[in-house]
């Protein structure tokens, strides 16, 4: 899973707050670094851009999970693949 | 009715495929031009994502833009991920995606499979939900009209059988192939995998339909079933044919039908042997598969390749004084191209006597390798009229009994077949949030593309 991926996905667990869901905490097997926040003016900072771009498109989650923020269910992450089916149960 | 409606997903569409995936590679099937347009017509940097991805084939259409596809199937997933794609596993009717967020969305062949209406529509909004405003969603559902034809109802359980999915077949022979029918029919050196593609396009080409005004005469087609003489090679022809035909089932619409009591299925399919009206037949389909069986077994102790063995047994299976070349056939056989006995009649008219008197007509003579007499009396104590029974009932009375069918690997998918102006309709009525910019009929398909407004 790419970290853009992570960026467009929610937590769609039913009856969260509105906006709750998001964004999912990545947990993952082993510690990894992750980016700092932006800082302003980013769009013209070219090496800001490449490190954004090899961070958004190029490291990948292979192994660990996604926390919904607000129920704390988790959500696997195996071989790459996030598993976002909910139980019939929580559907 | 959202119970009984995933259930009916579960067993004849998700397990299916999950039970199948492991059989299908890229090669099986080919991406639509279409579809390949649409992708490539997208900006450089969209975001763009295939929701029932499956094996990701449109994922690597367009490299300059984000594909991101998605599946409910695990095992195609996994397919698509050694490819290097970029994927995930969720449901249609609740993406895990936030609101507008995405460039484009296309769901090629997948809303067919919900088993009802109001699922339909949820599917639909929940794309519709993560485009951004103005961007374009594509959708293709299966067609209820096909080339000539058309099925005789909307929902439709369709066989998967290992063979006839082999590397060989694609579905781009929705439309049929016609050279690889003719080819097939003639000469003694029949390729089975051609068979096997013929058949397969046969099984998607057929669309039967009978005037529903009449019931159907059961005893009406079994003289002209059985008693027609035609070549030996057509007879092997008509065989193959016969076994396709034999393995379709059409169901009641969950959103039409009542339920109805068990305790009147389960009668019906303890007595009844042969398939009847609009119920899935699960005897019959015992019938089949137990027939097919012998083929399956057979097709599941040899390779694809070892042809000569799996065609000849499928040969020898067959009584020779069978010749199911009723004129529905023979109509049929135009999609496959078998010209020399095949006859045409108008677009609307070309309908067999419905899928159910051939199916029945084979299964029974194959069965009682007997004559006339003896299918009669079979047919007799069918019911011919439509009953009222759900593919629910159907399905899950099916349940125990799928696990006898599931070695010979016929797995059965569920599909709700579009007519046309239906797909266009239920987003127009049900989807506000969407502006239908353009409709066609592509391979069997009904096509839209539609914008969401913002």
């Amino acid at each position: 899973m790419k970290l853009l991926t992570h960026n467009l996905l929610s937590s769609h667990v039913p009856g969260l707050r509105p906006g709750a869901g998001f964004p999912l905490r990545i947990e993952l097997g082993h510690p990894s670094e992750l980016p700092p926040e932006p800082s302003p003016g980013y769009e013209a900072d070219e090496e800001f851009l490449r490190r954004l771009h090899h961070v958004l498109l190029e490291v990948e989650v292979l192994e660990g999970s996604l926390q919904c923020p607000d129920s704390g269910r988790r959500f696997p992450i195996s071989r790459g693949v996030p598993n976002l089916l909910l139980s019939e149960d929580e559907a | 009715m959202e119970h009984e409606a995933t259930q009916l997903e579960k067993q004849h569409v998700h397990s299916v495929y999950e039970n199948t995936a492991a059989y299908f590679s890229d090669l099986q099937t080919k991406a639509w031009p279409r579809v390949r347009n649409f992708l490539l017509e997208q900006k450089p940097g969209s975001l763009v994502v295939d929701i029932g991805c499956g094996t990701g084939k449109y994922l690597s259409v367009n490299s300059q833009v984000y594909n991101l596809g998605c599946d409910y199937c695990e095992g195609l997933v996994e397919i698509a991920r050694k490819k290097g794609d970029e994927v995930l596993v969720c449901d249609n009717l609740n993406l895990p995606f936030r609101d507008q967020c995405f460039n484009a969305v296309i769901s090629i062949g997948v809303i067919h499979h919900f088993s009802t209406k109001q699922r339909r529509i949820k599917a639909i909004k929940e794309m519709a939900r993560i485009l951004i405003p103005g961007g374009q969603i594509m959708i293709y559902v299966w067609a209820m009209e096909q080339k000539n034809r058309r099925f005789e109802k909307q929902d439709v359980f369709v066989p998967w059988n290992k063979a006839l999915c082999s590397r060989h077949f694609s579905e781009s022979n929705q439309s049929g192939d016609k050279g690889e029918f003719v080819h097939a029919a003639k000469g003694q050196d029949i390729h089975p995998a051609q068979l096997v593609i013929s058949e397969c396009s046969y099984q998607n080409n057929l669309q039967p339909e009978t005037d529903s005004k009449h019931p159907r005469n059961m005893d009406h087609c079994l003289p002209r079933a059985c008693c027609m003489k035609i070549s030996e090679e057509e007879n092997r022809f008509y065989s193959a044919l016969g076994r396709s035909f034999r393995s379709w089932f059409f169901s009641r619409s969950l959103d039409e039908s009542a339920l109805r009591k068990q305790s009147d299925k389960m009668k019906h399919l303890k007595h009844e042997g042969v398939w009847a009206g609009s119920a899935v037949p699960i005897q019959h389909s015992r019938h089949c598969s137990l027939d097919l069986g012998h083929h399956g077994a057979l097709l599941n102790e040899q390779s694809l390749d070892d042809d000569d063995d799996v065609f000849v047994e499928s040969l020898s299976l067959r009584k020779p004084q069978w010749s199911p070349a009723t004129d529905a056939l023979k109509d049929l056989s135009l999609n496959g191209g078998h010209q020399s006995v095949a006859q045409s009649k108008g677009d609307k008219a070309s309908f067999i006597n419905g899928p159910v008197e051939d199916r029945d007509c084979v299964c029974g003579c194959n069965k009682d390798g007997a004559g006339k007499s003896d299918a009669s009396k079979f047919f007799k104590r069918t019911s011919t009229t439509d009953s009222t029974d759900s593919a629910l009932d159907s399905a899950v009375s099916v349940g125990d009994q799928i696990d006898a069918v599931l070695d010979t690997k016929a797995f059965m998918r569920y599909y709700h077949v579009f007519r046309e102006g239906e797909l266009s309709s239920l987003v127009e009525e049900n989807v506000p949030e969407l502006q239908i910019l353009s409709s066609c009929y592509d391979h069997g398909n009904w096509c839209i593309i539609a914008e969401r407004r913002g």
